[in-house]
């Protein structure tokens, strides 16, 4: 977008500061400028590096919407998950690659929130490979999960549903998004100029595609050592 | 007897042609009636103006396996390409979404960055919406591969070429004999891994993994029995990679423990004349990047020396504990056989059916040396649980084992020098790491394809509209 900034850009971007402009932008501005400047879709997950010595540590925040939020549906989840919890705790053990894993209720949602390494469609499908099985007591709780029961027959439709669950793989767009914007068009990144003013409406607009992102981070206290790292080092066996 | 029926399976799946050359042509529709009359002939065993496409085994069984026809002809299409011979949107959406996507689009997942990066493939792989098939042909003669070539250019604009050929005795650039070690779908001789299933390479097949099953495609006809391949145009960098074995070898000869990689009295010849210390340790630096030695010994069975293949078996063996292959080794992250892994589920889940040829030399002003490198073709069930779960977190990364972990394949990983790192085994159990080599194999261009059945094939030629 090369426009020169004009009122109607500095309008926008007042927007987030002007109180009494927060009625018409939202149901008048907001709109016209997602008609008129559609943004792609991000994708997410972890971008490209030459060597991927970095951290080989990943996170799973995999928020799964319940068919019945009422508390006797949330009590079936929570059944769900304390029956085969066992199984699926010994199942992460043949996996290999998990730190750890954990599951939560919240609100209408039964979580899955884990710390594992390397690829994101290995370690579903090896979860899969491996406690299949069990995991579709938990599905079967799930909003479109019947669809995907057995998971292990429906191994690729489950790795894209987690995908688009997973608040890992959202995108992070605080930082460089004119070129991530870019880029989804096929435009090499840096190839256009851009106009730091329009940032605040292009997040904006941004956000209409893709409600859920992530804000940065990655702090970590220690370089990003794999699991079977770590149990090596503690002569735990690996 | 098995349950397949080979007549109706392409026949570069299952086996290799062991032809001289090979003609990959690069494909668009641009006139989809044309194209589908085209495929209908192809697919019904050919015509005058039409190659007929080769099947595993003909219903007739005309020709025994042993004699071959002049050329062999075979076909497999892009998403791009399905689109474009109007399958259905619904059953579109059935593909798996790497297909979807293509190949370009999972470069972070396949270590294509840099001078590896779609934005920098050569053409017509920089447009890869105008790649919909990709028609291989195999020959002896240049002759034989034009009369095909001819015949296929009258059906669809042909966006660009790709000629290969087979080294003497098997081998590669960069030295190392090839088409070794694949996945054996039936009983062999001198065999200690497992048989494969049919699923491997074949879907609505069971698969290695019990229960699992990737999904098979709608419709039926057009899914059933079709797989996929990963066809990549790797550039080999032959003059870095020899001269990084002279520096490694310089490296090791002068190294205190250098006794402990190749025994001081060691002695063997290149299979021409003998080698000279320095020499022998650039082969053992070769082998052990690759897991066998150049002449395709498996290093593991005879580190100490470089022995006739024609005197050992060359698959009988396995990743025990004090093996002496690396575990960061091409062989062993591409197939860690019944080693330990960290994945401890995934020892053979991972297979892929190779089926490669050498290209080059091209030359292109302003470049260093000539182009070569491999046309390769990586062949699974699902690009997603073999090609890419293998480029990933095997071949990149190292996830399997801890004293990987971090680094990238000696051979053909995305390396670079400042990062990059090897750890050679020694006799006593110890390692010395090597470092500071670049990477040796840039992709320089590649798509993902399905390989249809034949029945689905001649479903793909009477689709209407
Ligand atoms: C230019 C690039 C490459 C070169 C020069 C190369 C070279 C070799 C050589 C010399 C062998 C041993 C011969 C044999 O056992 O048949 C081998 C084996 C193998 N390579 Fe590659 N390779 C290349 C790329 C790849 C890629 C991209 C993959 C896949 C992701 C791959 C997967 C394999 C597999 C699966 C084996 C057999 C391992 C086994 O079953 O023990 N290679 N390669």
């Amino acid at each position: 977008m090369q426009r020169k900034a004009g009122w109607l850009d500095k309008f926008v971007d007042d927007l987030p500061s002007q109180g009494w402009f927060q009625f018409l932008s939202r149901h008048l501005v907001v709109p016209y400028w997602i008609w008129r400047d559609p943004k792609p879709v991000l994708p997410g997950g972890p971008r490209p590096s030459v060597q991927p010595s970095e951290s080989v540590q990943r996170m799973m925040n995999l928020i799964m919407p319940l068919k019945d939020p009422s508390p006797i549906g949330r009590a079936r989840a929570a059944l769900a998950i304390s029956q085969n919890v066992d199984e699926i705790f010994a199942g992460l053990d043949n996996v290999g690659t998990v730190h750890n894993a954990r599951f939560l209720l919240l609100d209408g949602n039964i979580c899955m929130l884990s710390v594992y390494d390397g690829d994101f469609s290995n370690y579903i499908r090896d979860f899969i490979a491996t406690i299949g099985s069990v995991f579709d007591a938990v599905m079967k709780e799930v909003e479109g999960g019947d669809a995907m029961v057995p998971t292990t027959e429906h191994i690729e439709e489950f790795i894209d549903w987690v995908c688009a669950h997973d608040l890992f793989q959202a995108p992070d767009i605080a930082t460089d998004l004119f070129n991530l914007q870019d880029a989804a068009k096929g435009i090499a990144p840096g190839s256009l100029p851009h106009d730091l003013r329009l940032l605040p409406r292009e997040l904006i607009l941004q956000l209409h595609s893709n409600p859920n992102i992530s804000l940065g981070g990655g702090y970590r206290a220690y370089p990003g050592y794999s699991a079977a790292q770590v149990r090596q080092k503690f002569g735990v066996g690996w | 007897m098995s349950r397949i029926d080979h007549s109706q399976l392409q026949g570069n799946i299952l086996r290799g042609y062991r032809f001289g050359l090979v003609r990959h042509m690069l494909l668009e529709v641009t006139d989809r009636a044309t194209v589908r009359a085209f495929l209908g002939v192809a697919a019904q065993g050919g015509g005058a103006e039409v190659p007929a496409i080769t099947v595993d085994q003909p219903p007739d069984k005309t020709w025994p396996r042993d004699q071959k026809p002049a050329s062999c002809f075979n076909i497999g299409l892009t998403f791009a390409g399905l689109r474009a011979l109007g399958v259905a949107p619904g059953d579109l959406a059935t593909f798996p979404t790497e297909f979807r996507e293509g190949m370009a689009a999972r470069a972070t997942k396949l270590g294509d960055f840099g001078e590896s990066a779609p934005r920098a493939w050569s053409q017509p792989f920089n447009r890869p919406e105008q790649i919909h098939l990709v028609a291989s042909i195999h020959a002896d003669s240049t002759a034989e591969l034009d009369k095909v070539d001819t015949q296929v250019s009258r059906a669809f604009a042909v966006r660009g070429r790709l000629d290969g050929y087979a080294l003497a005795q098997d081998k590669v650039y960069f030295g190392y004999t090839d088409s070794i070690s694949q996945p054996k779908f039936s009983h062999v001789k001198d065999e200690v891994e497992p048989i494969d299933p049919y699923g491997t390479v074949l879907l609505g097949e069971p698969t290695r993994q019990e229960g699992l099953k990737f999904g098979v495609p709608t419709p039926q006809v057009l899914g059933h029995h079709g797989t996929f391949n990963a066809f990549r145009v790797l550039r080999q960098h032959v003059t870095a990679f020899e001269q990084y074995l002279d520096r490694a070898a310089t490296e090791l000869l002068n190294h205190p423990d250098s006794a402990l990689v190749l025994p001081l009295d060691a002695q063997f010849s290149d299979g021409e004349k003998p080698l000279d210390r320095h020499g022998m340790l650039r082969e053992v630096v070769a082998a052990q990047m690759c897991g066998r030695w150049r002449n395709g010994v498996p290093y593991g069975s005879s580190p100490d020396t470089m022995p006739d293949p024609a005197s050992v078996p060359l698959t009988e063996y396995d990743y025990g504990r004090g093996s002496r292959c690396p575990v960061g080794s091409h062989m062993r992250r591409t197939n860690p056989r019944g080693g330990a892994i960290v994945q401890r589920i995934a020892n053979y889940t991972r297979r892929l059916v190779r089926r490669g040829m050498s290209y080059g030399p091209i030359h292109t002003e302003g470049d260093s040396e000539p182009e070569v490198g491999l046309l390769g073709n990586f062949i699974g069930a699902s690009l997603g649980a073999q090609f890419e779960a293998v480029m990933c977190d095997w071949l990149n990364l190292g996830l399997q084992d801890p004293d990987i972990t971090g680094a990238n394949d000696p051979l053909i990983g995305a390396n670079s020098s400042e990062t990059s790192w090897f750890d050679v085994t020694l006799r006593n159990g110890g390692t010395i790491r090597l470092r500071g080599f670049p990477r040796f194999v840039s992709t320089r261009g590649g798509v993902y394809t399905f390989l249809p059945s034949m029945p689905a094939i001649r479903y793909l030629a009477r689709l209407k509209g």
